[in-house]
């Protein structure tokens, strides 16, 4: 009898120690976090953003932020951009822990942090003030400021203008200019294009179709059937990509080249054209720094025709969790951010473009960037569509071309896709 | 009798109680949430009934994600198990140059895949790889491809990469069943004149059937499981050329923040696992022979 209770009492034992021990992994980081925030009033604000690059700059302002609010500690937390950041911030949003102040980016993940009510209303905060207001509209959804956009950034292809120099080569107006420095470049057995099949088409297709697409809002319309990709316009958009892919413009075995290898070979001058954007251009810059950079766009009409120098995007949204305990801590550190020597000092230690008045930029690569806020550019059409399997689909189209497929199966392949994912 | 199978129950009530938490309630909830057109980012969601097992049945990416996985998974099963099984054979004897190779052979298996995964896109990389480079050394450029990007090949070189790294792994199984054959056995074959094939046909295929069905279940499971080696080194591309079930499901989750349909898919990975697996263990028990 006392054997089996013994057992019994073993059995129980075990079983809940195990139980115990497997709950309590996993969470060990928020926990902490969570007992530091309680301890002596100190508030512990967690800051989860995707630009490893950065981290240094952030530890720097962050240690500047401590000193001047001693009640509030910043825990920073880089996840990798894309798929792993937004399933880290997706698990935390849902935990209602681990990420007091966030960002995001705008379009779909904007769309759907909305639609959880993740945001803050930081509406009327006098911090909005920092900020030029066309520059934040992204963060924006029914009149109210849900998200603070950062960063200011032209997606818009790098090229190397140390090599057009060289060569001698302008810098096109227009689509029959653009065929001919292509030719040239291919002629002095440079690669005009270099493309990274997973970070590229998402770049370059809002250039392509900028001045093509009807009217700005196109793209919204992908996603309601009102635009196919059918569409006239569309179609001679990839057409003009067929070309530039069948005439050897774009970098051979493109599809099995990532955005990484392609940059890579941009800063050893294998090619003259990279389709980024100016995010690109401080890696660049760090890889070689001999080459000067700019910015340039391919024109597909006539320079008569022409709507858009380029592209531009408001991103790395700052915003506060609506579930924050700390939401008073957690905008002031958004607050800090916007100051303009903080804003400066992260600017030009990172090479990012920002949506915060009084900036003094210091670097060539900004001063280059800079100079394109005075040229006409649109927002990035990719990201006005919210709808992330229409937007992944219109950026496969050109993965398709590059890939050997013709134009007419790519667009029935593509709006096939539309279709099956219209937003209901 | 009763109350010592009792105290029997009690002993597993550990184990029990984890694998109902961690295996059976998550499969259990996984099977309701399929029924749902949860976001994952909120807590509202609709009952949708069976709608996303009809839309899986006509969605022309799950189609490829599976023709994928069909192809991914009988490149492996082969490569690996007749590999796994050959170099078993050959390193079976505890020699200390076959320690040396079953070393060498095991290596990759203890390297992440994601490493793994990362080392290979350098080696396959069009424009820089040292495999390219290769072949371009040898005069065998017409050879050299696209590894990753041609999206006919791109599926046959991540499940290449998915071989070389853990078929040392279950060649130690083979080693494992090779060395627990009786001697005895092949010396009567010996004595009866069977030739080293129908020793192997005869005497080493049905006795390693145990080991051999084990390492096809497992090596089934970890192909369609497969996912950390297909992110790392082509995201299921280009154009969904490399897509499996699993990165399916998770692009559907985690990019497309479509969880119930997500769910339903891994509903759908895990019937299909189940269904190979029960075949593959009546195949191979059906070869079994107990001495």
């Amino acid at each position: 009898m006392i054997k089996k209770r013994s057992a019994i009492a073993l059995s129980l034992i075990i079983a809940f120690t195990m139980l115990l021990a497997a709950c309590s992994g996993g969470t060990g980081s928020n926990e902490q976090a969570g007992a530091n925030g309680k301890k002596g009033d100190k508030q512990t604000i967690n800051f989860i953003h995707w630009r490893g690059e950065d981290t240094e700059a952030f530890k720097s302002i962050i240690a500047k932020f401590e000193k001047q609010n001693p009640d509030i500690k910043v825990d920073m937390t880089v996840y990798s951009s894309g798929d792993p950041y937004a399933n880290a911030l997706q698990a935390m949003i849902l935990s209602g822990e681990g990420a007091d102040v966030f960002v995001s980016a705008p379009g779909a993940q904007f769309n759907n942090l909305l639609k959880s009510q993740s945001f803050e209303d930081l509406s009327g905060s006098p911090l909005l003030e920092n900020f030029t207001p066309e520059l934040i509209e992204a963060g924006k959804s029914d009149g109210k400021q849900y998200a603070l956009p950062y960063q200011l950034v032209y997606n818009v292809p790098v090229y190397n203008k140390s090599l057009f120099d060289k060569l001698g080569i302008q810098v096109p107006s227009d689509w029959d200019g653009f065929l001919a420095m292509c030719q040239k470049l291919k002629e002095n057995g440079i690669t005009p294009i270099l493309y990274g099949y997973d970070v590229s088409p998402g770049q370059l297709i809002n250039t392509l179709v900028m001045n093509n697409m009807p009217d700005k809002d196109t793209f919204t319309k992908f996603q309601t059937g009102e635009v196919k990709a059918t569409d006239p316009w569309f179609v001679k958009t990839l057409e003009q990509f067929k070309l530039l892919v069948d005439k050897g413009y774009i970098l051979k075995n493109a599809t099995g080249t990532k955005y990484e290898g392609a940059l890579a070979l941009f800063a050893q001058e294998k090619g003259a054209i990279l389709a980024a954007g100016s995010y690109a251009m401080a890696t660049i810059a760090k890889q070689n720094p001999n080459i000067e950079q700019g910015l340039l766009a391919p024109i597909t009409t006539s320079a008569a025709d022409m709507k858009y120098e380029g592209i531009h995007t408001t991103t790395f949204m700052l915003g506060v969790n609506a579930k924050s305990k700390y939401k008073e801590g957690a905008t002031k550190f958004i607050e800090f951010l916007t100051k303009p020597e903080i804003a400066s000092e992260y600017a030009n230690a990172t090479g990012q473009l920002l949506t915060v008045k009084n900036v003094k930029y210091e670097t060539k690569e900004l001063g280059i960037q800079g100079q394109w806020s005075s040229k006409k550019t649109v927002f990035q059409p990719r990201l006005i569509n919210t709808n992330k399997k229409i937007e992944t689909a219109l950026n496969e189209s050109l993965n398709m071309i590059v890939s050997g497929t013709s134009v007419e199966k790519t667009i029935s392949t593509t709006q096939a896709e539309i279709d099956r994912n219209l937003t209901k | 009798m009763k109350a010592r199978n009792g105290t029997l129950w009690l002993f597993i009530l550990p184990g029990l109680i984890l694998y109902s938490i961690f295996f059976i309630l998550p499969a259990g909830s996984s099977l309701l949430l399929s029924l749902t057109n949860w976001d994952g980012m909120t807590y509202r969601f609709d009952w949708v009934g069976l709608k996303h097992y009809g839309d899986l049945a006509q969605d022309p990416i799950f189609g490829k994600a599976l023709s994928n996985n069909v192809k991914f998974s009988l490149t492996v099963i082969i490569f690996q198990f007749g590999l796994s099984l050959f170099f078993a054979i050959l390193v079976m004897k505890n020699t200390k140059l076959n320690v040396f190779y079953r070393t060498i052979f095991f290596f990759p298996t203890v390297v992440s895949s994601v490493s793994i995964g990362f080392i290979w896109m350098f080696v396959y990389d069009p424009n820089i790889g040292s495999l390219n480079l290769l072949l371009n050394s040898l005069g065998l450029d017409s050879l050299a491809r696209s590894w990753l990007g041609e999206p006919n090949l791109a599926i046959y070189s991540i499940a290449f990469v998915q071989f070389w790294g853990h078929t040392g792994q279950v060649m130690i199984i083979f080693i494992a069943g090779l060395q627990s054959i009786p001697k005895d056995l092949y010396e009567v074959a010996n004595i009866e004149g069977a030739s080293r094939w129908n020793a192997f046909r005869y005497v080493t295929w049905p006795l390693l059937a145990p080991s051999a069905a084990i390492v096809l279940a497992y090596t089934t499971i970890q192909s369609f499981k497969s996912f950390d080696l297909i992110i790392s080194m082509t995201d299921g591309g280009p154009n969904n050329a490399s897509e499996i079930l699993s990165t399916f499901m998770y692009h559907q989750a985690f990019t497309y923040y479509s969880f119930g349909y997500a769910t339903a898919s891994a509903v759908v990975l895990m019937l299909i696992i189940m269904v190979v697996t029960y075949f593959q263990f009546r195949l191979l028990k059906a070869d079994r022979v107990v001495y």
